[in-house]
C-alpha cells in the first residue's frame, strides 16, 4: 500500500472549509468581542477542552458506552423485524402500523416515562438509544428488502431456494446498501439521544457535564462538551463507516 | 426572479413608509411596556403570587405587559436576564447570583423571595442516622443546583469532611428514597416533602435543617440586567409593586392563588399545591419580612451567604454586593405596602 | 380490480394499482385505521384491567382520555402550538435541504467545501444547543422553529443528493442531445427521478421537525406538548404523561400521514412524466 498520506481533492476541499469556518468564527468571536454566553472563541473552547480533559474524557466514555449498547440494541431490533416482514409477508399489516404508531411519538418524548422508569442510570439511556436506533434502522432495513427485484427471487426458487436461502443469498446483500446507511444515519442520533436523556437525569455523562456547566454559567464548557460530544459522534460515525466498507467491498 | 436592486430598493421605500407612518401616529397614550419574567422552575404554587397579580390585572395597572415564562432544567434565569432574553428573572438564590456575578454576568438583584433555606435534608425516623455526624459513608442524593453547597456547608459546619459522604445527584423522583435504596434525599419543604410524607407518613421521617447547623442560604431571588436597572427603575419598581400586591392577595385568598396556578399548568395535584403554598407563605414571611416587608433583601445575611461561599470555593473572589444587589427598589414602595 | 390502461410502474411491491380514486383509499385506510386503534384501545383496557398493571407502567386508556377531557385546553393549545413549530421547522428545513441538495448536485466544489461542515453540525446534540438557541432568540417561536429546522434540513440534503445523483447518465444524454437546458434538465429530469429519494428523507424529517419542537418547548416555554411532558415528568403524574405521548402520537400519526400521502400523488404522477 502507499506509503505516504495523499488526501484526496474532496478530502483537500472538506479539510479547507473547516478551517474556513474556524477562522470565520475566531474572528466574529474576538473582533465584537463577544461575551462568552454569546459566542465563545474556538481557542477558548479548545483551552478549555485541554484543562478539562479528563472529566471531558471520562463522561464522553460514559455517553459513548450508552450509545454504543442502545445502538447494537436498536439496530438488531430493527433488522429483525424487517427479516420477519420479509419472511412471512402477513405480519407487514401488523408490524409496521405498531412501529409507526411508537415512533409517531418522538424518542425524545418516551424520556420522561423510561426516566421514571428505569432511573437515570445508563439502563434508561439504552433503552431510548435503541428505541431511537430500531426504527431507522427497521425502515431502512424494510426499504433495501422490498427494493429486492421479483424476478431474481423467482429466478433462485426456480433452482428450489428455500426462503432462508434466498434471504442471506440474494435479498440480505442487496439491500445491505441501505441497511448500511440507516446504520450509518443512527450512529449520529445514538450519541445525540444519549446525551438529551441524561439532560434530564443522570449520574455522569456528557449531558450531565453540559447541564452542570449551564448552571455554573460556564458557557465555554457547555462548548468544550458539545466539541466532544460532536467528536464522539464522528468517532462512531467512522468506526460503522469503515467497518461497512470491509463488509460491502465485495461488492 | 426579482432583480436584486428593485427588490432592495422596495425594502428601502417600505421600511420609510412604514417610520413616517409610525411617526405621524398620535402617541397612543402610556400602551403597556412588554417584559417577561422568567421563573426558575416549571409552574406551581411556589410562584402563585407572581400569577395572582398577572390574573388580577395588576402589572396592566403599573403599565407592564407581563408574560411568565416558567423555567425548567435546562434553564438558568441568570442566563437569560443577563443576555436580554428575559426582562424579570425569579433565579435560583444567592449562589446562583453569586456564581453569575462571579464569571461576569451583569445581573442585579432586587428582591429576596424566601428568607430562610427551603431545603430539609430527610431520612427514616427508625434508620441509623440520627445526626450529621452520621452522614459519614451514607448514600446522599441531592441537586447540584444550589441544594449541593448547603449540604456541603452544613457538614463542614458540623466538622464532616463532604468528600466522606456518597453525595449522589438527585433522581426524579423520590420512589428510590421510599424504597430504602437511598439513605438522605434533599426535598423543598414545599414540594418534595410533601410527596415524601404523603407516601410515608410524617411520622416516619427525620429532617435536618439547614438553620440548625448555622447555614442560611435565602433562595428565589428576583433578578435583573444591570442595563434595566440602570435605564428603567419605573418599570423595576412597578413589577415590584404589582408583585408584592399579588402575593398579598395570594396570601390572603389561598384558594383563589391555587386556582390562579391551576389555571396555567391543570395537571397540577392540588392538595399538594395548597401545602406548597402554605410552606411557601412561612419562607416568605420569615425573618425581618414582618418589618421591612416582602422581598427584602438583608445585607447580613448576604454578607454570611458570601463568606460561605468563599470558604467553600464556589466563588473565586468576593462580589461587588453594592452592584449586585439594590433595594432602592423596593424602598422606593411604601413599607405599609410592603409588609405581608 | 381490472386493470386499466394506464397502468403506472409499480413503485413499492404491494403498492396499490388503481391511482385513480385516491380520495377513497385515503377515507378506506383511514377508517381502518381508526376501527385498528379502537379495538386496540378497548383491548389495553382490557388487558390492564385483567392483570392489574398499576397506572405508574400503564394507566387504562380511559383515565388518559378522562385526564384530557377533564382539561382540554392545555392540550389542544399544546398541540396546536407544538405543530405550528413543527410545520415552520419542517417547511424551512425541507426547503433548504432541497436547495442546498441541487446546489451540492450541480457545485461539487461546494459540496466538498461545505458537506462536511454540514456532517459535523449535526453532531451537535441539538438539546445543548437549544439552551444556546433560547439565549439567542428568547422564549420566541423563531426559536423552537429553529431547532426544529436544524434537526430536519441535514437528512433531506443528503437523501437530494442521492436521488440527483443516481439519475440514469443515459437518460441525461438523451434529453441534452435534444438540446435540454441545466435548468429544464433538474426540473424535468433529474428532480422527479430523485423525488422517491426526496421523500424517504422527508418522511423521516416530518418525525425529527417533530422532536425539535418539543425539545425546543423544555427550554422553559408555557405551552406546547413538550410542555405538558415535563411537567408530568416532574410531578410524576404519569397519566399526564400518557396523555401528552397519546397527542404527540397522534401529531407524529398525523403529520407523517400527510407526507405519506403527498408521496404517494407526487410520486406515482412524477413517475408517470
Amino acid at each position: 500500500m502507499s506509503a505516504r498520506f495523499h488526501p484526496s481533492r474532496a478530502t483537500q476541499r472538506g479539510i479547507l472549509g473547516m478551517v474556513l469556518l474556524v477562522a470565520v468564527w475566531e474572528g466574529v468571536a474576538r473582533g465584537f468581542a463577544l461575551p462568552a454566553y454569546t459566542l465563545p472563541s474556538v481557542s477558548a473552547i479548545l483551552g478549555s477542552i485541554w484543562d478539562h480533559r479528563q472529566v471531558l474524557l471520562a463522561a464522553g466514555a460514559y455517553t459513548f458506552a450508552e450509545a454504543v449498547v442502545g445502538y447494537v440494541l436498536g439496530a438488531l431490533i430493527g433488522i429483525v423485524l424487517a427479516v420477519v416482514i420479509t419472511l412471512v409477508p402477513m405480519t407487514r399489516n401488523a408490524i409496521v402500523p405498531v412501529a409507526t404508531s411508537i415512533n409517531s411519538v418522538p424518542v425524545v418524548a418516551w424520556s420522561p416515562l423510561i426516566l421514571l422508569w428505569f432511573g437515570i442510570g445508563m439502563p434508561s439511556k439504552f433503552v431510548m438509544v435503541a428505541l431511537a436506533v430500531s426504527f431507522t434502522v427497521f425502515v431502512s432495513a424494510l426499504a433495501g428488502l422490498d427494493r429486492v427485484d421479483r424476478r431474481s427471487v423467482d429466478l433462485m426458487r426456480s433452482f428450489g431456494a428455500g426462503r432462508l436461502a434466498i434471504l442471506f443469498r440474494l435479498r440480505l446483500p442487496t439491500a445491505l446498501p441501505l441497511i448500511a446507511a440507516g446504520l450509518r444515519v443512527s450512529t449520529v442520533r445514538a450519541i445525540i439521544v444519549a446525551i438529551v436523556t441524561e439532560m434530564l437525569g443522570a449520574y455522569d455523562g456528557l449531558g450531565w457535564v453540559i447541564y452542570q456547566a449551564v448552571l455554573q454559567v460556564d458557557f465555554v464548557k457547555v462548548w468544550s462538551a458539545i466539541f466532544v460530544a460532536s467528536a464522539a459522534s464522528l468517532l462512531f460515525f467512522g468506526l460503522v463507516g469503515f467497518a461497512e466498507k470491509r463488509l460491502v467491498f465485495w461488492k | 426572479m426579482i432583480p436584486r436592486r428593485t427588490f432592495l430598493s422596495s425594502l428601502a421605500a417600505g421600511a420609510a413608509l412604514l417610520s413616517t407612518a409610525l411617526t405621524a401616529l398620535p402617541a397612543a397614550a402610556a400602551d403597556p411596556v412588554p417584559a417577561t419574567l422568567r421563573l426558575k422552575w416549571l409552574p406551581q404554587a411556589q410562584f402563585a403570587g407572581f400569577y395572582v397579580a398577572a390574573a388580577k390585572g395588576y402589572y396592566k395597572a403599573e403599565g407592564i405587559d407581563l408574560t411568565i415564562n416558567p423555567g425548567g432544567p435546562n434553564i438558568l434565569a441568570e442566563n437569560l436576564v443577563a443576555t436580554g432574553a428575559d426582562t424579570f428573572g425569579l433565579s435560583g438564590g444567592l449562589d446562583s447570583v453569586f456564581a453569575a456575578r462571579d464569571k461576569g454576568l451583569p445581573v442585579v438583584c432586587v428582591g429576596i423571595s424566601h428568607q430562610l433555606t427551603p431545603f430539609v435534608f430527610v431520612v427514616r425516623a427508625d434508620g441509623p442516622i440520627k445526626s450529621i455526624q452520621d452522614f459519614k459513608g451514607k448514600k446522599v442524593t441531592t441537586w447540584f443546583t444550589g441544594a449541593n453547597h448547603v449540604l456541603k456547608a452544613m457538614l463542614t459546619k458540623q466538622g464532616l469532611d463532604p468528600a466522606l459522604v456518597d453525595i449522589q445527584p438527585q433522581q426524579v423522583s423520590v420512589t428510590p428514597f421510599v424504597d430504602g435504596q437511598i439513605d438522605v434525599i434533599t426535598a423543598t419543604r414545599y414540594n418534595e416533602f410533601y410527596t415524601i410524607k404523603t407516601r410515608m407518613g410524617e411520622e416516619k421521617l427525620r429532617t435536618f435543617v439547614a438553620e440548625d447547623s448555622g447555614v442560611t442560604f435565602p433562595r428565589d431571588t428576583l433578578i435583573v440586567s444591570e442595563t434595566t436597572a440602570k435605564e428603567k427603575p419605573e418599570l423595576v419598581k412597578g413589577f415590584l409593586r404589582a408583585s408584592i400586591k399579588g402575593w398579598k392577595d395570594a396570601f390572603a385568598d389561598p384558594k383563589g392563588a391555587v386556582d390562579a396556578v391551576m389555571k396555567v399548568a391543570p395537571t397540577l395535584d392540588r392538595a399538594h399545591q395548597e401545602f406548597m403554598l402554605t410552606e411557601v407563605q412561612k419562607l416568605m414571611t420569615a425573618g425581618k419580612v414582618k418589618e421591612d416587608g416582602l422581598f427584602w433583601i438583608d445585607m447580613d445575611a448576604v454578607k454570611i451567604t458570601q463568606q460561605l461561599f468563599l470558604d467553600a470555593k464556589v466563588i473565586a473572589k468576593p462580589v461587588d454586593l453594592d452592584a449586585t444587589f439594590n433595594r432602592s427598589f423596593l424602598e422606593a414602595i411604601p413599607l405599609a405596602d410592603r409588609r405581608p | 380490480m381490472s386493470s386499466t390502461a394506464l397502468q403506472p410502474p409499480a413503485i413499492r411491491p404491494g403498492a396499490s394499482p388503481s391511482p385513480f380514486a385516491p380520495l377513497a383509499g385515503v377515507l378506506l385506510r383511514g377508517a381502518r385505521g381508526l376501527a385498528i386503534l379502537l379495538a386496540v384501545l378497548v383491548a389495553a383496557e382490557g388487558l390492564i384491567v385483567l392483570f392489574g398493571v398499576k397506572p405508574w407502567y400503564v394507566p387504562r386508556p380511559s383515565l388518559v382520555i378522562g385526564a384530557i377531557l377533564a382539561t382540554p385546553e392545555p392540550y389542544v393549545q399544546g398541540f396546536l402550538r407544538t405543530l405550528t413549530e413543527t410545520l415552520m421547522g419542517f417547511v424551512s428545513g425541507a426547503l433548504f435541504g432541497i436547495a442546498t441538495g441541487v446546489v451540492f448536485f450541480r457545485a461539487k466544489v461546494l459540496k466538498e467545501l461545505i458537506f462536511p461542515i454540514f456532517v459535523v453540525s449535526q453532531t451537535i446534540p441539538v438539546i445543548a444547543f437549544g439552551a444556546l438557541v433560547v439565549l439567542w432568540f428568547g422564549n420566541t417561536l423563531i426559536a423552537k422553529a429553529a431547532i426544529s429546522f436544524y434537526l430536519t434540513f441535514f437528512p433531506v440534503t443528503v437523501n437530494t443528493l442521492l436521488g440527483l445523483e443516481s439519475v440514469d447518465p443515459r437518460q441525461e444524454a438523451l434529453l441534452r442531445s435534444f438540446g435540454a437546458g441545466r435548468f429544464q434538465l433538474l426540473r424535468r429530469l433529474q428532480l422527479p427521478a430523485a423525488l422517491p429519494q426526496i421523500f424517504v428523507a422527508l418522511r423521516l424529517a416530518s418525525a425529527l421537525s417533530l422532536v425539535g419542537a418539543i425539545v425546543g418547548e423544555w427550554f422553559g416555554d408555557t405551552v406546547g406538548l413538550g410542555v405538558l411532558l415535563l411537567q408530568g415528568m416532574y410531578n410524576e403524574n404519569v397519566v399526564a404523561i400518557w396523555a401528552a405521548i397519546a397527542m404527540c402520537a397522534l401529531l407524529g400519526t398525523g403529520f407523517y400521514a400527510v407526507v405519506a400521502a403527498a408521496e404517494r400523488a407526487l410520486v406515482f404522477w412524477g413517475a408517470e412524466q
